[in-house]
């Protein structure tokens, strides 16, 4: 793990050259550029608020606004979204760019770093698009007295942005370290395992809707499966996520301290697996 | 070209290059791929079969050196070239070298098509390991030398593939490495930008930089390099000056030639064949002297011999043949009819066998892949008609040694230089 640490700062120029160019790369010649990065988690948005909010009538809290809900399922689409782009990308990586350590002596560490780097700094460009949105939710709050009523009786106080979004930065560091670790994992295990990448695509599905991003968490528990959420991490990432930006709540403890020694226990072993197998990469592909 | 270790501490001329020490490599053969993964979780392995791409190799380059690796396709030289850039680390033995290392296996590796020219620039210079300050230094030169003109500023995508070889090249070379490896990139790009590149290359060498070349045009090897290492079967065959070496490969490029031709004759009933059939050519020998033999030097002796069996009577037969080149030109034509003293032959009674010889005193072509065409034709008639018309009856191959002359032609010659009022030169062959 320590080597690899030491050949990503070595090669800190290039990594940063190379999530330049795939930042740029996104968008080179298309015509709303950076924009995509906010367009494609909203009309991801619009598509499951229809399916689980108006089709299937999904419901949170009787104290919670339509907006709230939408914004709670943003945020936690923009996250996910960032977490599985560079799974699903970190499977393939050394393959596709096979050519770059075959007949280059290259830092073969800085590939899935840069995916994953890529695709936070994506995250990092529509999370303050999102804060305007939590900015005019907190502003205009809902008048609907039904929903008024029942939050008068839960406490809930809607939208609330304020201090407690300075904690996003480093949640945003603790969901890299998470994700670089199993992105170093499966990049490197997918060269002898090729199915790894089309493994991936299904779990990756399968996790996120196992996770709750479009219906809330209390549903889970009354039907008997609340361990699954005690065992997924990115449920614990999600609340603190959610807490931060759209309640005004600094994360609590539990998973803060859970979703902490998470990354750093998969960044461990997927880096020391990494480092492991790296000399053999050539080989391999 | 990640190794960041300068020259400059190493010491300049004198002091080694690149030292291998029995290096080898073994690469693993499993027949299915998932005997990979098992091979990583579960114990009992290894699984799969060993297959050994470079074995025992001893080398000891001095700086300044410029070595040339020749050997046939699978002998080992792409690997052995991975192995000395670190690209992939021996099985066995050991590896050590002094010095920046670029090598031209890829040209342009990692650029991407959708960046221009100049964006491709500055990350590749950043993949081959330079900083940023040293970029810069080499933009302009990077720019110039590639001769893309408003190109440069287009996506990589639109460029021919000449011009990416060319933008690859400009890039690798000015990385300012102290060993250079170069894997046959050079056979490409128009012949301007060839100049252009072999001057490079030339300047490399005075500057007392160590260039490793990797080729199987003999020609190439022999003008640009004064040692060379033979590889066969992942296997350093020979190694020492370049003349003594190149020999051995030509011998060795001879035996495998005939191999192969004798093979490709067994099977010529592939080609067209027509005629009315009276008489049926057979097999056709070639000889150099009296060996026989389907490879030839440039000014060898040849002969064909024709074998021919009779299977009905028949008047006035002809034999003739015709030499091609392996790109359909037409070389050379002749039979025994059409000469200042031809031979005419009355008949052939049915059942009759004999040959027909045709030879040329020196074959003045040179190298390159041939094929013969035999005809027998009938000429009793005022235009003749084939019996046995036969395409690609035999092929053979012309190896040149020196590469003296180029094109098709081997020709006599003879070059004076006269200065006015002052030396005359003279060169008879």
């Amino acid at each position: 793990m320590i080597s690899l640490l030491k050949n990503l700062i070595a090669g800190r120029r290039l990594l940063l050259d190379f999530v330049s160019r795939d930042l740029r790369a996104r968008y080179v010649g298309s015509s709303l550029g950076f924009f995509w990065s906010v367009i494609y988690p909203v009309m991801n948005l619009a598509v499951y608020v229809f399916v689980f909010n108006i089709v299937l009538k999904t419901t949170w809290g009787p104290d919670q606004s339509p907006l709230e809900v939408v914004l709670l399922m943003l945020v936690g689409i923009v996250a996910w979204s960032a977490f599985s782009e560079s799974l699903s990308r970190a499977a393939n990586i050394l393959v596709d760019n096979a050519n770059l350590i075959e007949k280059v002596v290259f830092p073969s560490a800085i590939l899935p770093a840069f995916v994953v780097g890529s695709a936070l700094v994506n995250m990092a460009i529509a999370i303050p698009v999102v804060g305007l949105v939590l900015v005019y939710a907190m502003l205009n709050p809902t008048t609907d007295p039904s929903v008024l009523a029942s939050a008068a009786e839960t406490g809930n106080l809607g939208v609330q942005v304020g201090l407690a979004t300075l904690c996003v930065p480093a949640l945003i560091v603790l969901q890299g370290l998470f994700t670089l670790g199993l992105a170093y994992f499966l990049a490197a295990f997918n060269l002898f395992w090729r199915d790894t990448m089309h493994v991936i695509g299904v779990a990756l599905m399968v996790w996120m809707f196992l996770t709750p991003i479009f219906y809330p968490p209390y549903h889970v528990v009354q039907k008997g499966f609340g361990w699954t959420l005690d065992v997924n991490p990115m449920h614990w990432l999600m609340e603190m996520y959610r807490g931060a930006m759209v309640k005004n709540l600094w994360p609590e403890p539990i998973d803060l301290v859970r979703f902490g020694i998470a990354a750093a226990v998969v960044f461990f072993l997927g880096t020391t697996f990494f480092a492991a197998q790296r000399k053999k990469f050539a080989d391999l592909l | 070209m990640y190794e960041k270790t300068r020259s400059s501490d190493v010491g300049a001329m004198g002091g080694t290059a690149i030292v291998a020490r029995g290096a080898g490599k073994a690469y693993r053969i499993y027949d299915k791929p998932s005997q990979r993964l098992w091979d990583l979780v579960l114990p009992g392995g290894p699984r799969g079969r060993e297959f050994w791409a470079v074995r025992d190799v001893y080398l000891d380059i001095p700086q300044g050196a410029t070595v040339g690796i020749i050997g046939e396709n699978g002998a080992g030289k792409s690997t052995l070239l991975k192995l000395l850039t670190g690209i992939t680390k021996p099985t066995t033995g050991e590896i050590e070298t002094n010095g920046r290392i670029a090598s031209l296996l890829e040209l342009g590796a990692g650029f991407h098509p959708e960046f221009s020219g100049r964006e491709n620039i500055r990350l590749n210079c950043s993949i081959l390991g330079m900083s940023a300050e040293e970029t810069e230094a080499r933009f302009q030169e990077i720019v110039d030398f590639s001769e893309l003109g408003e190109f440069i500023d287009r996506p990589v995508k639109t460029y021919s593939s000449g011009m990416h070889i060319r933008l690859g090249f400009s890039v690798a070379t000015s990385v300012d490495p102290d060993i250079l490896i170069i894997d046959e990139a050079l056979s490409v790009g128009d012949e301007h930008f060839k100049g252009k590149c072999i001057n490079r290359l030339n300047e490399f060498q005075e500057s007392g930089k160590t260039t490793l070349f990797v080729s199987h045009d003999m020609g190439s090897i022999k003008s640009m390099c004064k040692h060379v290492v033979l590889m066969h079967e992942g296997r350093v065959l020979e190694q020492g000056a370049a003349e003594d070496v190149a020999d051995e490969y030509l011998k060795r490029a001879k035996v495998r030639g005939n191999d192969k031709m004798s093979a490709a004759n067994r099977s010529t009933d592939a080609y067209p064949r027509w005629g009315s059939g009276e008489i049926r050519t057979e097999e056709v020998e070639l000889f150099s002297g009296d060996e026989r033999t389907n490879v030839f030097e440039p000014g060898a002796p040849f002969q064909a011999r024709i074998h021919f069996e009779v299977l009905e009577d028949c008047k006035q037969p002809v034999f003739g043949l015709g030499v091609y080149r392996s790109d359909g030109t037409y070389v050379n034509g002749s039979n025994h009819c059409w000469r200042k003293s031809p031979i005419d032959i009355p008949t052939l009674k049915k059942g009759h066998k004999g040959y027909a010889d045709l030879s040329f005193g020196s074959l003045p072509i040179l190298q390159g892949h041939y094929y013969i065409t035999v005809f027998c034709y009938d000429h009793s008639k005022p235009a003749p008609t084939p019996i046995d018309h036969r395409e690609h009856a035999a092929v053979f191959q012309v190896l040149d040694a020196d590469h003296r002359q180029h094109g098709v032609l081997l020709l006599p010659s003879r070059w004076e230089v006269t200065v006015r009022g002052g030396e005359q030169y003279l060169s008879e062959e």
